[in-house]
């Protein structure tokens, strides 16, 4: 074997952790807007009325 | 957005790719704009195979929705990207569930090639599941929505379209724009899908927050498509 393909080997070993991770990835966290970005999905053809529609309420503890 | 776990190279070599897709895309002609390279050796060859494999059945997605026939080069690169990454011991569903759709673009656009039976995998981690969950794993699997195409997972999709709908409408809250466009791509397949979402403002918005981001662009790219039917 030479020393290219031990190396693709290696690097091959090395994605395969990497592919199922990219294939199976963590929900990434959310990150919410800002009042600025809401005015511009107010100003945003004026039809996706459903994103500014207030959030849901918080459960409520106990 | 990055994604946890997943080597920056690797990822480098990921949005090359999709941005090879969204050309062909755009130019109508994969001939001239050939999404996935040619074969290669060594490092790049094997990075390169290695970003086919987690693309998927999208790396082949211009020959899929504008009924081209793929280069030889771009199928060869293609078959050995699912013959080198099969699914390992424990793999996921997704990881299961895209190199089954690969290995059925593969049939389906090649074929000559057999490679064993077709059997579906299973889908019963999406029975029951929440909202939320399903979204993210059909966003993950947005290379099964293709029109036309049956598979389990779009069974299940199809049996909660308002689950989607509230799916999309989050990740859009949230800004994670490839749920979203993933999400957004599956809606476009759907019926049952409330008019008041507001799907087609709601992908153009996507687009222009996050479509800077080719995995993005392709998501949306691919619902276009399928909503004006340029795929038939």
């Amino acid at each position: 074997m030479s020393s290219t393909e031990k190396f693709t080997e290696e690097l091959t070993g090395i994605q395969s952790a990497d592919i199922e991770a990219a294939l199976d990835p963590a929900e990434a966290d959310g990150i919410y807007r800002d009042s600025r970005e809401c005015a511009a999905l107010a100003l945003f053809k004026g039809g996706f009325g459903l994103l500014l529609s207030p959030p849901t309420p918080r459960p409520k503890k106990g | 957005m990055k994604q946890s776990g997943t080597s920056p190279l690797l990822q480098g070599a990921v949005q090359d790719l999709a941005s090879g897709v969204v050309s062909a895309l755009r130019s109508g002609d994969h001939a001239r704009a050939a999404a996935v390279p040619a074969a290669a050796d060594g490092e790049a060859g094997g990075l390169a195979l290695a970003a086919v494999r987690v693309l998927g059945a999208d790396a082949l997605l211009p020959s899929t929705l504008l009924h081209t026939p793929p280069l030889p080069d771009e199928l060869a690169v293609f078959r050995k990207a699912v013959e080198t990454y099969p699914p390992g011991a424990g793999a996921g569903p997704t990881v299961v569930w895209s190199h089954w759709a690969m290995r059925r673009t593969l049939r389906r656009l090649d074929p000559g090639h057999a490679d064993g039976p077709d059997e579906e995998p299973d889908t019963a981690w999406l029975e029951g599941t929440t909202w939320q969950l399903l979204t993210h794993q059909l966003a993950v699997l947005a290379a099964l929505a293709v029109p036309g195409e049956d598979c389990g997972v779009a069974r299940a999709a199809g049996q909660r379209p308002v689950d989607v709908a509230r799916g999309f409408v989050r990740a859009v809250r949230r800004r994670d724009w490839r749920q979203a466009a993933g999400a957004g791509r599956w809606l476009t397949l759907l019926e049952g899908v409330p008019p008041t979402l507001g799907l087609e403002n709601g992908l153009d918005f996507v687009e222009l927050m996050g479509g800077q981001d080719p995995l993005v662009e392709l998501q949306v790219r691919a619902a276009r498509l399928t909503r004006t039917g340029a795929f038939v």
